[in-house]
Order: C-alpha cells, then sequence, then structure tokens
C-alpha cells in the first residue's frame, strides 16, 4: 500500500501542492485527473522520487520512503511519449534494464511480456517506424520487465488516436489485473480516468477535490469544480453521442 | 498549390550570378594558376612546392597541432556545457561561463597572438605575476593556446545548443533501469552528442588548420601551412604559383572536413520533444564541475586582461603608470583613426548585403516552390562557400581581380566577407523560414497580396530576429577577419585587422592592443544592439498576443 500523508511542495514560494493525504491500495488502479497545472504532474514525481516534498512522509508498505533516492524505491514509469532510446531497436529497448539487473525477469517472462502485448512482428525494428500505440506498448513492456511495484504512467493516452486509445486501455487494465500491480495514472481527461481505473482522485490547485471509485463520482460530486469541470464535460460528450445514435436511428427508421 | 514564382526565380538568377562571378570563376583561376608555369600547363609548381624541405614539414605541423587543438577544444567546450545544462550551479555562474566562452568571438584571431606574447610571454603580465614563464610560447605552446580560445566559441555553441535539445527525461529512464553513473552518462549524454562531438572536433580542426592571425603571431620558427602560403604570396620572394599551389593543397583537408561534417549530420539523434527535468541533487558533480569551469574561464579572461592593460600605461613593462597617451594618439593618427573607420563601414555593408543574400536564397530554398534542381544549386553553393578557407578565398579574388576596376575597393572587401561567411547566415535564415506555416504565402494571396507585400508583411516581421541575428553575425566576422582580405585590402582600403599585421612590423603593440579594444568594444556594442532590438521585437509580439487572447 502506498500512502501519502499532508505531502506539501512549492516551487520558488508558490504552492503547488497544499497538504495532500491519500493511500492507494495494492493492484489498485488509480487515476489521478485535474486540469493543467493543478499538480499532477508534481504529484506523480514526488511519487516516482524525482522531486522532494518539502514537508509530509511517503509510505510504501508501511516503510518511510520520502528521502529514498528514485531508483532505490522500484517503482517505474512510462513517459507521455514513451522516451525511447532512439539509437536501439524495439528489443534492445525492451530488455535495456536486463543489462543492468539480468536476474530480474527470465527469458520466459520477456516473451510472455512481448506476447501479452503483440509486439512479437516488431522486435527488430527501429524506434522511428513505429505507430504511437506500438511505441506506447514497447514503452509498457520495457517498463514491465523491471517489475515495478508501482507502475506510474503519464498521459498514457493523450497522443494516441480513437481505436488504438481503447485497446492500449484494455492492455493496460489486463496488466494490472494479470501481475496484480499497483498502477497510477495522470491524466486531463475526464473519460479515460472514469472509464478506466478503480478509483480516481481529483486535483484542483494543489488540492484533493474528490478520490472516489468512478461511479461516486457520478452520482455524488463532493463540490462545484467535479460538477462544473468533470461532469459538465461528460454529460456534453454524452448528449453529443446519444443525439448522433438518434439521428442514425431516426435515419433508419426513415429508410424504412 | 500553385505558385508562379517569378520574383524568387529573379533572386535566384541574382544569387548565382553573384556566386558565378565572385566565387567560381575565381576558384577556377586558382586553380588554373597553380597548374600553369613558365613553360605552360605543367606540374612544376607542384613538384616545386612538394620538393622543398619545409613544405611537407608545415603541413605535418598544422596537422598535428590542429588535431591536438581540436580534441582539447572539444573536451573544454564539452564541460562548460555540462556545466550549465547539467549541474544545479547558480544561474549567475552559467550565464557568466557562457558569456566568457563566446568572448573569444569579438576580437580577431591576431589578437589573441599578441595577448599570449603579452601573458606569457618573457616579460609578460602573468610571467610577472607568477614570478616565471610557465611555458614557451612561440610555436607549438602558443598555437595550441591560440587555437584553442579561437575555436572555443564555435565548439562551445555548438555542444551547448545540441545539449539543449536532449530530452533529459532519459536521464529518470536510464536511471530507474538501473544503469550507474557511468552508463546512464553515455546512455543519455554522450551517446546523443556523439555527432555533435565529432562535429566540434572537425570544425575546430578546419579552423586552426586554416588560420592565419595565430601563426602570424606566436608560430615562432614552428612553420604552419597558412604561415607558407603569406610568405609564398606576400614574403621576400614572393611566388604567385607556388601559392596557388598551397592555396590548394589547403583546400583539400577543408573540404574533406566539410564533407565529414555533412554526412555525421544524419548520425544525429533527434528528440521529439524536450523535457525540463529537475536535476538529480550532487554536490561534488556541482562543485567539480564550477571549479573546472571556473578555471577555464579565468584561464580565457587572464588571457584578454593584457589588452586592457598595456595600452594604458606608459611603457609595459618598464614604466607602468596609468596613461591615456597611446589610446589619444590613435585617435589623433588620421591613418589609425582612417582605419577604423574602414573597418567600421565595411562591417556594416557586409551585414546589410549579407544579411540580403542569405535572406533571398533561404526565401528560394525554404519558401518557394521552384524546381528542387534551383534549390540544390543553392544549397551546394552554401557548403561550398563553408568548405574555402577565408585565406584560399582571397587569394583567388587576388588572381581575378587584380587590374580590374574593383582592385583595392571597399567593394571588393565587401563581396570577399559576404561570399566567405555566407553558409551559416544562409542555414540560420533557412532554418528560421521554413519552421513558419507554409500556407502564410497561400492565405496572404487569398487576400489579395502580391508576393512582395506578403513577403514584406507577412514572412519579413515574424524573421526579424533571425534577420538581426544573421545580421550581428555578419557585422561581427567582417569586423574580425584577418584570413579573407589580408591579400585583398589595399592601402587605400585597409581596415583595422590588417592594419595590426601592418603595426606588427613595426613592433606597435600598444597601438595593436588599442585597435583590438576597439574592435571588442565595437563588437559588443552591437551585439547589445542587436540583441535589444530582438528582444524588444519578441516581447512586442508576445505583449500583441497576449492582447489579442484577452480580446478574445
Amino acid at each position: 500500500m502506498l500512502q501519502l500523508q499532508h505531502v506539501k511542495k512549492s516551487y520558488d514560494k508558490t504552492p503547488v501542492l497544499k497538504d495532500i493525504s491519500l493511500d492507494i491500495r495494492d493492484g489498485e488502479i488509480v487515476s489521478i485527473l485535474g486540469p493543467s497545472g493543478c499538480g499532477k504532474t508534481t504529484l506523480l514525481n514526488l511519487i516516482l522520487g524525482i522531486t522532494d516534498a518539502d514537508s509530509g512522509s511517503i509510505l510504501f508498505d508501511g516503510k518511510d520512503i520520502t528521502r529514498e533516492p528514485m531508483e532505490k524505491r522500484g517503482f517505474n514509469i512510462v513517459f507521455q511519449d514513451y522516451a525511447l532510446f532512439p539509437n536501439l531497436n524495439v528489443y534492445q529497448n525492451i530488455t535495456y534494464g536486463l543489462r543492468n539487473k539480468p536476474e530480474i525477469s527470465t527469458s520466459e517472462e520477456v516473451d510472455e511480456l512481448v506476447e501479452l502485448l503483440g509486439l512479437e512482428e516488431h522486435l527488430r525494428k527501429r524506434i522511428d517506424q513505429l505507430s504511437g500505440g506500438q511505441k506506447q506498448r514497447v514503452a509498457l513492456a520495457r517498463t514491465m520487465v523491471m517489475k515495478p511495484k508501482i507502475l506510474l504512467l503519464d498521459e498514457p493516452l493523450s497522443a494516441l488516436d480513437g481505436v488504438i486509445k481503447e485497446s492500449i486501455k484494455e492492455r493496460i487494465k489486463t496488466i494490472a489485473k494479470e501481475y496484480h500491480l499497483t498502477t497510477i495514472i495522470v491524466t486531463h481527461d475526464p473519460e479515460e480516468a472514469l472509464t478506466l481505473s478503480d478509483r480516481v482522485l481529483i486535483v484542483n490547485e494543489g488540492m484533493i477535490s474528490q478520490y472516489d471509485k468512478p461511479c461516486e463520482i457520478i452520482h455524488k460530486p463532493k463540490n462545484s469544480f467535479v460538477k462544473t469541470f468533470i461532469l459538465n464535460q461528460l454529460e456534453i460528450k454524452r448528449n453529443n453521442i446519444y443525439s448522433l445514435f438518434e439521428d442514425t436511428v431516426a435515419a433508419n427508421g426513415m429508410a424504412f | 498549390m500553385k505558385q508562379k514564382n517569378k520574383e524568387i526565380k529573379v533572386i535566384f538568377a541574382f544569387l548565382t550570378l553573384l556566386f558565378a562571378v565572385f566565387l567560381a570563376i575565381p576558384m577556377v583561376r586558382l586553380l588554373f594558376k597553380s597548374f600553369v608555369g613558365d613553360s605552360g600547363i605543367s606540374l612544376e609548381s607542384y613538384l616545386s612546392v612538394f620538393a622543398s624541405r619545409g613544405f611537407g614539414k608545415a603541413l605535418g605541423n598544422s596537422f598535428l597541432v590542429a588535431s591536438v587543438s581540436a580534441l582539447t577544444t572539444t573536451a573544454i567546450a564539452f564541460l562548460l556545457a555540462y556545466t550549465i545544462h547539467y549541474t544545479n550551479v547558480p544561474g549567475r555562474a552559467k550565464s557568466l561561463i557562457q558569456g566568457a566562452a563566446l568572448l573569444p568571438m569579438l576580437l580577431p584571431t591576431i589578437t589573441y597572438g599578441f595577448s599570449i606574447i603579452y601573458s606569457f610571454g618573457k616579460q609578460g603580465l602573468l610571467t610577472r605575476l607568477f614570478g616565471r614563464q610557465l611555458f614557451d610560447i612561440y610555436g607549438f605552446n602558443g598555437l595550441l593556446l591560440g587555437y584553442v580560445i579561437y575555436t572555443l566559441p564555435i565548439s562551445f555553441l555548438l555542444i551547448n545548443n545540441t545539449m539543449g535539445y536532449i530530452d533529459k527525461k532519459y536521464m529518470i529512464v536510464s536511471r530507474i533501469m538501473g544503469d550507474n553513473g557511468l552508463s546512464a552518462f553515455m546512455m543519455t549524454i554522450i551517446r546523443p552528442l556523439m555527432g555533435t562531438l565529432a562535429a566540434s572536433f572537425i570544425q575546430s580542426f578546419f579552423l586552426c588548420f586554416t588560420d592565419f592571425g595565430i601563426p602570424a603571431s606566436v608560430g615562432g620558427k614552428f612553420q604552419v601551412i597558412a604561415g607558407v602560403l603569406y610568405d609564398e604570396m606576400l614574403g621576400s620572394v614572393p611566388d604567385f604559383h607556388n601559392g596557388a599551389v598551397v592555396a590548394m593543397v589547403m583546400l583539400i583537408p577543408s573540404v574533406a572536413s566539410i564533407l565529414v561534417l555533412q554526412y555525421l549530420e544524419r548520425y544525429n539523434v533527434r528528440y521529439s520533444k524536450i523535457s525540463v527535468i529537475e536535476l538529480h541533487k550532487n554536490r561534488a558533480r556541482d562543485w567539480v564541475c564550477g571549479i573546472l569551469s571556473t578555471l577555464v574561464i579565468t584561464g580565457v579572461l587572464s588571457v584578454f586582461a593584457v589588452i586592457f592593460v598595456v595600452p594604458f600605461v606608459s611603457e609595459w613593462p618598464y614604466d607602468i603608470r596609468f596613461t591615456l597617451e597611446h589610446v589619444t594618439a590613435v585617435f589623433a593618427d588620421d591613418a589609425l583613426f582612417g582605419v577604423c573607420k574602414n573597418s567600421l563601414f565595411t562591417a556594416a555593408a557586409t551585414a546589410v548585403f549579407g544579411t540580403l543574400a542569405a535572406y533571398g536564397a533561404a526565401l528560394v530554398t525554404a519558401r518557394s516552390t521552384v524546381n528542387k534542381k534551383l534549390k540544390n544549386v543553392i544549397e551546394g553553393i552554401a557548403l561550398i562557400t563553408n568548405t574555402i578557407p577565408g585565406m584560399v578565398i582571397g587569394l583567388a579574388f587576388l588572381f581575378s581581380f587584380s587590374g580590374t576596376a574593383v582592385q583595392n575597393t571597399f567593394f571588393i572587401i565587401i563581396v570577399c566577407n559576404v561570399i566567405h561567411f555566407f553558409s551559416t547566415p544562409y542555414l540560420m535564415m533557412k532554418n528560421s523560414l521554413a519552421k513558419m506555416n507554409a500556407s502564410w504565402e497561400t492565405t496572404a494571396m487569398l487576400m489579395g497580396d502580391n508576393w512582395i507585400k506578403t513577403i514584406l508583411r507577412v514572412v519579413t516581421p515574424n524573421a526579424v530576429s533571425t534577420i538581426l541575428e544573421v545580421f550581428s553575425y555578419y557585422f561581427v566576422n567582417a569586423m574580425v577577419t584577418i584570413s579573407a582580405v589580408i591579400f585583398i585590402a589595399g592601402a587605400r582600403t585597409m581596415v583595422i585587422t590588417t592594419k595590426i599585421k601592418e603595426l606588427q612590423y613595426y613592433n606597435k603593440y600598444n597601438e595593436i592592443f588599442v585597435l583590438s579594444l576597439l574592435i571588442l568594444f565595437t563588437n559588443l556594442a552591437a551585439k547589445s544592439l542587436f540583441q535589444y532590438l530582438a528582444n524588444r521585437k519578441q516581447k512586442t509580439a508576445a505583449s500583441k498576443s497576449r492582447a489579442v487572447k484577452t480580446a478574445q
């Protein structure tokens, strides 16, 4: 279990996170949702260990890791732009971490991951020959090979288009379930957050606005921010889609 | 998109004519000259040059000292750039490092040599400070020091620029994947910089190999090829044919190095996105890099300190009372003052015409739909001007335009500078124009603008900061160049750098340093002015766009 207790962080005296406390259970998928500038990336950086908190503490399985350096925490991240090494091919990228810790994953485990993510046919390709969705899967595989204790995903779907988006969503869910992996996703898209995760952490202006299951957020929004910015967006989308389908139904009906 | 490109073709024709007359023809004549002996076309001159004992030695010396210098410069420039991008050294120290690394650009190379003499020589400032002479300055050591200072700005600019475009997020990935310090360093810094480091080495090598100013002052008995060329042409027994041969030999490594640079281009790693990250805290790294960089910039600055001392004392090193008599003497001397005016005029005119040429050329390649072949001609011209050393082009001009109406005119010097420095400004312009939205011309034409109006109303205003940069580049380089103009500056068209060479002959070092200071201050003033204009332009643009946003 990951716990944050009264975590605060400022940059140049501007508070970015003001007193954040939360628990994330093992094997849970949690989305951090909020508008740009709300502090969600800083929160991600704090958990990963890129940035140090000004005060408060971070605990993992009861152990205080607030001052532990990034590489000792054993968490791992897939960045929004994937950060794949352009001078290495797909397979070399996936097995990058094995050069340093050969014992961490067996070759069967690597094969299994490659298969799960559908990358068999791409292993010898250069990174610039891949599509966005393929890059995303390679980056996921590279990270999973390291068997992270927590998987962090920074805007994993924002660079992808329609159908690919849905299929990557499914892969993320499968991986989290299959490996019983705690997964934290940063996103600005309410639809993504609410359809992908077990619980959603809505952050606004450096504070937790609401932290709940998707259905609770939909049916019991805690405050006006959640209502206006999160639910409104979804309602507009829903109405657009409904009206689209109604028209089609009507048009089809006319044809009969 | 359908475009008639009439105006572009006019620009193209004009540029082609310019480079045909002032680049192609002179170079062909130079080549021709090298093959013409007393008895018609022969290899006589080549044989005579190669047979002379000093030539092989000088060529070897040139290769040796240029390679060692290039390697040293690249290592130092890397250190400075690393300190700026990868350490938590205070921001002010970073800007100081950057400023000091670029300072040598604003001075002519011939001045470096003299400041080395006056710093490390028997009676030098630093020699007196340390109480003994640190090393023998004439020959290899002096050349090495001079070349390193000379090439540091270029090498630093290259490496610093690429480092800015390295996605630093990879450092996090590398560490999280369990890389240790060294392999993370190799993977996330050295690997993506490989192409640039090689480019820095080659560019520095090229500059050292072809520079004339530094060997002219501290070469001593260590002959290098630029010195041989000067002696063949303007020495006691001039032989123009042999000079042409030496120039051709000088050209070969230059062409080779530029071709390798072109080839290396494709090995540059390109990142899709640059992310800023918080740098890992590491006080040891910060201190080590900070101290080493401070040492380097102190070294560079201390070599130049002497220019600020010698001309302001009565008689260095015997009478070191402060005086302004040397400075006033220079301004009182009509000949010297005239030379300053000449330099200013030449630099300003070079900047105006050079910027026009670069802008026109960039319009052809970046913002028109003319035939690919025409574009390749422009690209070829830029590449060729980059490969030709200043001394070689100067010599080609000397052969081609002696006895014509343009001999001993400012016109010839200005054209020579425009052509000699064409490559970098052109690339700067092209990159800037290519980044602009490709549909602007179409949009403007749909709104009823003709081509010239579009260029004036849309493209130029958006390129102003690059235009100013190009202008400043031409100005500063025209102020400091000596290699290209040493053969073509006449008595009436003498510029400061060639005057310095003449003053050396009479041992008038006070005047040399006063003139060098004048160049330095002119360049500093020009650079700050252009910087100010460019910033102001950007600010007004930003505030305008803000205004538009709030209006919406």
